[in-house]
């Protein structure tokens, strides 16, 4: 046989091999496999030949043949042995590794939960199709506003051809704006509850929002009259697992009027609003509903837009002001600040409304940004101090291992084999932390969720971006400090060392001096933060709201049902039951408003919030009354809606002065009521305290009553709330007792100022520990070498006090540099932040002396604690050997 | 040191190595193995049996000179030692001794 060309099997393949087989097997195994593969391509095809080799390849990755890990390589057992001696060392220094451990998982574990948070608060209706070309049109006026008309979302779908899809949808709102529940019933099974959360919607709502249908069809729903879509869990509540579509509803009382149309999937939590319900406005229409809510005068509906991918959003609403005037039944002076941009109708990206919108008649709570930044830069603080530790601890421990680079050395260890030793130890540590905050943050998820009523989800983390920062951080951090130590310690010939090279003096003071104050400057700047932050937060849970909110039950009433006023009378027999008032609004919830002005001045208008009332609501609630009297319905005017009481701002906003008996003009959409004002009240705060006292008017209007205010004695609590409850059943047995407490309600308002007061004392709380935590390691290390110094001082006749001075005076003045440097930035920031506010309590100088206190306190406790033993300990035992 | 038992495949390759003698390799034993035993086997699995022999002892082995047809590379060839011919004979005297025990009876059933 000559020599004829032979076949090359597969490259890869044979590669593979290469790298896993042993190398002295690798030779005839793979002739083996060559000889095998020319007698393959000689009978069969080449691709059949390739996949048997493959087979016979992969075959050969048995234990016999694979190389084994370390047993021939030098770097493996190199890398074995450093893991050795990272671990030896761990254990060696029990207490400091768990420090060094603790620190670092501690910062994991914080960034974790906050980027967590902050992830889920900005990702508000990101689930939506196309939610960046989603756009909320909002009224920015002096007072900005959310809702627009309700023609407004299709006139824009048929003027402009960037507007795709557009809906108009309100929620149902009872009188006076009030956040209202419809009464539905499935009578077959005789299922009815009070249903919050109903929307008015175009038919077009599904093709801006893209929820899915679950049953039936979605996109025809709404086109039908007294058609009801239901969410997927209110379904569940009324049919149980029955299919619902097809199936009615009685709507208030009017049996079987609503037939289901579709069940929807349940809009999801990081949604800006939840619906229960939706009714179609097509309904509304066939009702013959000529109400001017749903014309161009009623600024009283929430309207969405999707653009055409890619539209300027800016550039589009810049269009508006020459559109809008087409349809808007405007005079003069206001179509020109339209077109002067004083009043706006803004596109608002549906994304950032929970975070960044805030203004008037949101459909439900937004976010903050501002408790999201200082959430964020608190963790970042909180992980630089760590960081900065590990860093400290690593780089001052570095003397105690100069023996050990010594005898390396000795046996050949290149300088990069010293340097590659000292990052490895720092990664392996790192790593672990990161790994062990893992494990911690899923025991913790739970306690934190509760602790700061969060949505926090350890899950969501695993996600490369994330994992990549956080691989990236532990890299960066063990990089930072295994730097200076191999650098420091590789200075040195090794025989120098082995001689008994004594290091004088531990480098890199400075450096870690200044570490040390940066660190400082971040604890003092959370501590001062957080003190000032829980200031303003006390003050506006406890400013006096100018009504007395204690002991006021209330109960959800229906102004229109005839009995009502039946419940007022029969509860006022309870002893217990000291005042009632029927109102259409509570202090706290959302307020309807229209326009006032004196008859004699027209010009000069504002707009005023209503209030509906009756006889008792200024003893009730404890209001001031300033001028004048309340109402009351022993006048006829009164009870006619035709007086009016108005609180101090109308007053100063309407210039006007002695008030009693002046003419006002309410202007109720397009009906004018006017009336004589019989009375001022004090102003009070009828909204939370993040907007000012705005004007307000009262008048009485019974029908529009929506809730009871019942004033209880506390003593026996929930035995009057059951008589109450059994009274109110005698009269309205069909109906739903339902009540609150208003001062919970009034706190409810202050929800995200009660997380953010308990995160961020929490989160102060580890900084300074963490950074006296780090203070402790450093001298712990450097006062070992001071050991002989204080002897000798100590034989020389110097007294503890002298010796713990000189071990606290440096670090007290690095503390009083930092306190120096980080009081202007906390005094600038916290400034910055309060000015959020409408009500401000200002920043309070025993703030700032209390940090000083504590930081100077506790760095001078740390340091005399660490101290105290070498202080106290016999000279001789340290002098005698040498 | 394993164990000197000598497993059912490993006694096959090792009787296939004897049959070969002197050019027994991978290869060659796993076609006779093919051939003779109607058996599928892969080449990994001869040379795995192949190995455990050589550490127990039964086989020793050298490199010979490379071939055109292997593109070069040498191949090694296996002999029977001492040792490994004493554990065929041992397996082949058990075998017989225990088939020999059978009594006639037992037999004539099946």
């Amino acid at each position: 046989m000559g020599l004829q060309p032979t076949y090359e099997p597969p490259k890869i393949a044979v590669k593979l091999l290469s790298l896993v087989c042993k190398n002295n097997l690798f030779e005839e195994i793979e002739g083996d496999l060559y000889e095998y593969y020319q007698s393959q391509r000689e009978e069969k095809s080449k691709r059949v030949a390739n996949l048997h080799y493959w087979f016979h390849m992969f075959n050969f990755i048995r234990p016999f043949a694979i190389k084994k890990l370390g047993q021939n390589s030098n770097t493996i057992i190199m890398y074995r042995s450093y893991f050795k001696f990272a671990w030896r060392g761990m254990l060696r220094q029990k207490l400091q590794t768990s420090f060094h451990l603790l620190g670092l998982i501690v910062a994991f574990c914080v960034c974790g939960f906050i980027y967590s948070h902050i992830k889920y608060e900005s990702s508000y209706d990101s689930f939506l199709d196309n939610a960046d070309d989603i756009y909320r049109v909002a009224w920015m006026s002096e007072n900005p506003q959310t809702r627009t008309p309700h023609p407004m979302a299709q006139a824009l779908v048929n003027d402009f051809p960037e507007v795709i899809d557009a809906v108009s949808i309100s929620p149902i709102y009872g009188p006076g704006l009030t956040k209202t529940t419809i009464p539905l019933r499935n009578e077959k099974r005789d299922v009815g509850f009070s249903e919050p959360n109903g929307y008015f919607a175009d038919s077009t709502f599904f093709d801006v929002f893209s929820f899915k249908a679950v049953e039936g069809n979605a996109d025809k729903a709404l086109r039908k009259p007294f058609g009801i879509i239901l969410s997927e869990s209110m379904a569940k509540r009324y049919f149980g697992d029955e299919e619902a579509v097809g199936q009615t509803l009685s709507f208030m009382g009017n049996p079987d009027m609503l037939e289901v149309a579709a069940v929807v999937e349940d809009a999801p939590k990081n949604s800006h609003f939840h619906y229960n319900f939706i009714i179609s406005y097509v309904t509304l229409k066939s009702l013959q509903f000529n109400d001017p809510w749903m014309s161009w005068d009623d600024f009283g509906h929430f309207n969405y837009l999707k653009l055409a991918p890619g539209t300027e959003a800016k550039a589009f609403e810049a269009k508006i002001p020459d559109w809008a005037p087409k349809y808007l039944d405007w005079g003069e002076e206001s179509l020109a600040s339209l077109k002067a941009g004083d009043l706006k109708f803004e596109l608002q990206p549906v994304q950032s409304i929970h975070l960044h919108s805030n203004i008037r008649w949101e459909l439900e709570a937004n976010g903050s940004y501002s408790y999201l930044l200082i959430y964020g830069i608190s963790a970042l603080f909180i992980l630089l101090i760590s960081i900065i530790n590990f860093v400290n601890l690593n780089t001052a421990k570095a003397a105690q291992r100069l023996k050990e680079v010594g005898v390396k050395k000795t046996l050949g260890a290149y300088k990069s084999q010293v340097f590659s030793q000292f990052i490895f130890e720092a990664l392996f540590t790192t790593f672990l932390a990161l790994v062990l905050s893992f494990v911690a943050m899923y025991m913790l998820e739970a306690p934190f969720n509760q602790l700061v009523n969060g949505n926090v989800s350890v899950a969501d983390l695993y996600q490369a971006d994330i994992i990549l920062l956080l691989l990236s951080i532990a890299i960066i951090t063990a990089l930072l400090s295994a730097i200076y130590p191999s650098l420091y310690l590789n200075s040195f010939e090794a025989g120098q060392i082995l001689k008994g090279l004594k290091l004088s003096k531990l480098g890199g003071n400075n450096i870690r001096n200044g570490l040390l104050a940066v660190q400082l400057i971040a604890a003092i700047v959370m501590i001062s933060g957080s003190l000032v932050i829980k200031h303003q937060i006390t003050f506006l849970k406890e400013k006096d709201l100018g009504f007395k909110q204690d002991n006021l039950m209330v109960l959800e009433v229906d102004g229109y049902d005839p009995r009502t006023k039946l419940v007022k009378t029969e509860l006022l027999k309870n002893s217990a039951v000291s005042g009632i008032t029927a109102v259409s609004n509570i202090p706290g919830g959302q307020f309807n408003q229209h326009p006032i002005y004196a008859e004699n001045n027209p010009s000069e208008r504002v707009d005023a919030s209503e209030m509906f009332v009756d006889d008792d609501v200024a003893e009730v609630l404890g209001l001031k009354v300033s001028d004048g009297r309340m109402l009351s319905k022993a006048y006829a005017a009164d009870s006619a809606g035709r007086s009016f009481v108005l609180n101090q701002s109308a007053i100063n906003q309407l210039n006007l002065t002695d008030p009693i008996g002046k003419q006002l003009v309410w202007q109720d959409n397009e009906n004018l009521v006017k009336g004589t004002i019989v009375g001022t009240v004090e102003d009070f705060h009828f909204r939370s305290l993040h907007e000012p006292i705005r004007p307000m008017i009262m008048l009485m209007q019974p029908l529009n009553s929506n809730f009871m205010l019942v004033k209880v004695n506390p003593t026996d609590l929930s035995q009057t709330v059951s008589k109450i409850e059994a009274d109110y059943k005698e009269i309205i047995a069909d109906g739903q007792f339902s009540y609150q407490f208003l001062d919970t309600e009034i706190q409810d308002l202050y929800k995200e100022e009660s997380r953010t007061l308990k995160l961020i004392t929490l989160l102060s709380a580890i900084s300074i520990l963490l950074a006296c935590g780090g203070l402790l390691g450093i001298i712990s290390i450097v006062i070992k070498q001071r050991v002989k110094e204080i002897s000798i001082r100590k034989i020389m006749g110097a007294s503890a006090s002298q010796i713990l001075w000189l071990m606290n005076f440096k670090y007290l003045l690095i503390a009083g540099v930092s306190l120096l440097i980080a009081v202007p930035v906390s005094v600038y920031f916290m400034k910055d932040w309060l000015s959020n506010f409408t009500y401000q309590i200002g920043i309070d100088p025993l703030a700032y002396v209390l940090t000083a206190i504590a930081v100077l306190f506790l760095i001078g406790f740390t340091i005399t604690l660490i101290s105290m033993k070498t202080v106290k300990s016999n000279p001789v035992n340290a002098l005698r050997s040498e | 040191m394993k164990g000197t038992q000598l497993g059912e495949f490993e006694e096959l390759v090792l009787l296939v190595v004897g049959v070969l003698f002197p050019e027994a390799y991978g290869l060659n034993i796993r076609e006779e193995i093919i051939n003779q035993t109607k058996r599928k086997v892969a080449i990994g699995a001869v040379h795995s049996a192949l190995s455990r022999l050589d550490e127990k002892g039964f086989l020793e082995s050298e490199l010979a000179e490379g071939t055109h047809e292997r593109g070069g590379r040498r191949k090694r060839l296996f002999k029977i030692t001492a040792s490994g011919k004493q554990a065929l004979e041992r397996n082949h005297e058990l075998r017989n001794t225990l088939f020999n025990q059978i009594p006639e009876m037992a037999l004539k059933i099946v």
